[in-house]
């Protein structure tokens, strides 16, 4: 149940997005974010999106490890 | 696997320092290093454990009985997240009240429970709201959502839980935590930044891929060789330090801190999170006047040493004999996000 799915954005309408997950669409609240837009990219639980997020984490690993060494 | 996360598995595999516990919170983060196979590069002397953090596992047996309760005496619909409903009670578990002629059905969302209470006037239907800070935002919109449509047949029976307390009690278990990178996407950072700063406890937030959990162990490793406190976000793309700020508003909105059981580990005060009165028509244990039901867990199960990280799943007497995932005897055998479960899983018995 705790799965995250991360998640592209299609469509933003009256507090509900429609959201893509490699080729699965569904519908979602996008009830607790604010300005979100369609090509966003979005972490969702339990039919809530929760987070904007960028869908790069080689990147993330680049900034991670950077701050590290 | 880019030029970072191979130094980061690097920094794993080459680590030949002093014996190091870490402990994986999330329930999600013990499955997802079994299955991307990251125990097999650690070195001996590191020693993943995994903690309390898969909602399911900690859920107490007194709750699941609640719900046959409700299923079988008032007739409710019980609506759940798929991995409740083999999850043992005293005398049965949903699938067994299902048996009996429970009408229980899985969700994906408590959205979708509203959606189902709407084209069902004639029948109550109650979700079961189990969860930490991650999904306590869907419930509390459902709850939202029922109230402004003035639905008269739909409820929640609450057992959230948030984080926080639990820290307090798993204080010393492990050398740093790999906190749950969903629940500080909601939450922000301040809990662990203030655990670090004020009472030494080191840890960093994980992200779930291959490339993030690589990142957060080698970080981890690196700064737990230093010896100093620390706390680090390594899963920036999706948790921010503030969180999501609407959807904490949501939640005290909606719900209050409570007392709350924990599978394994007792009661633990101020750890629960229940409907605030202005919700009472909500609550399912205020709408149906259920009496008090304490649950009896199972005597041979352990799954409350494995919560803390003080035995391994194999070091239970009946794990892979009385208990596998078919005929679990405890909640962590259940969950594919449950210690046991992955140990199952993952360690050859399949
Ligand atoms: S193996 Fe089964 S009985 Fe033993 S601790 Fe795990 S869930 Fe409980």
């Amino acid at each position: 149940m705790c799965v995250g799915l991360s998640a592209k954005v299609v469509r933003v309408e009256a507090g509900t997005a429609l959201i893509d997950a490699s080729g699965a669409q569904r519908e979602i609240s996008a009830g607790t974010l604010e300005n979100l837009e369609p090509g966003d990219f979005v972490m969702v639980h339990a039919g809530v999106a929760i987070a904007k997020i960028t869908d790069d984490d080689a990147a993330e690993a680049d900034a991670v490890m950077e701050e590290l060494l | 696997m880019n030029e970072s996360a191979a130094r980061a598995r690097d920094i794993i595999t080459g680590y030949s320092g002093a014996p190091l516990r870490i402990m994986e919170v999330c329930g999600t983060h013990t499955h997802e290093i079994f299955r991307l196979g990251l125990r097999k590069l650690l070195p001996p002397q590191i020693d993943l454990i995994s903690g309390p953090g898969c909602p399911v596992c900690v859920t107490a047996v007194g709750f699941i009985d609640e719900a046959c309760w409700l299923a079988l005496e008032k007739g409710c619909i019980i609506c759940t997240f798929g991995d409740l409903i083999r999850v043992p009670g005293t005398e049965m578990s949903l699938a067994g009240a299902r048996a009996k002629g429970a009408d229980i059905r899985p969700v994906y969302s408590p959205l979708d429970a509203v959606a189902l209470a709407k084209e069902n006037p004639d029948r109550q239907v109650v979700f079961l709201a189990v969860g930490f800070e991650t999904t306590m935002p869907s419930a509390c919109l459902a709850a939202k959502e029922a109230k402004a449509a003035n639905l008269r047949n739909f409820s929640l029976l609450t057992a959230n839980k948030t984080m926080p307390n639990a820290y307090q009690a798993l204080i010393g278990s492990a050398d740093a935590f790999l906190y749950p990178g969903h629940v500080n996407a909601i939450t922000g950072n301040a809990t662990c930044a203030k655990l670090c700063t004020e009472q030494g406890v080191s840890g960093v937030v994980a992200g779930f891929t291959a490339s993030e959990l690589l990142t957060a162990l080698a970080v981890t490793i690196r700064l737990l060789e230093k010896g100093e406190p620390f706390f680090r976000n390594c899963y920036p793309r999706v948790v921010r330090d503030e969180g999501n700020i609407a959807a904490i508003r949501l939640m005290n909105e909606v719900m209050e801190p409570c007392d709350s059981e924990w599978r394994g580990l007792g009661m633990i005060p101020g750890s629960g999170m229940k409907l605030r009165p202005e919700y009472a028509d909500f609550d399912a244990r205020i709408k149906f006047a259920m009496p008090e039901i304490t649950g009896k867990p199972n005597p041979a199960c352990r799954c409350g040493d494995v919560l803390q990280g003080k035995i391994r799943p194999c070091d239970c007497k009946v794990f892979g004999k009385g208990c596998t995932p078919l005929h679990p005897v405890g909640a962590c055998m259940v969950s594919d996000e449950g210690a046991c479960a992955a140990y199952y899983q993952y360690s050859g018995l399949v």
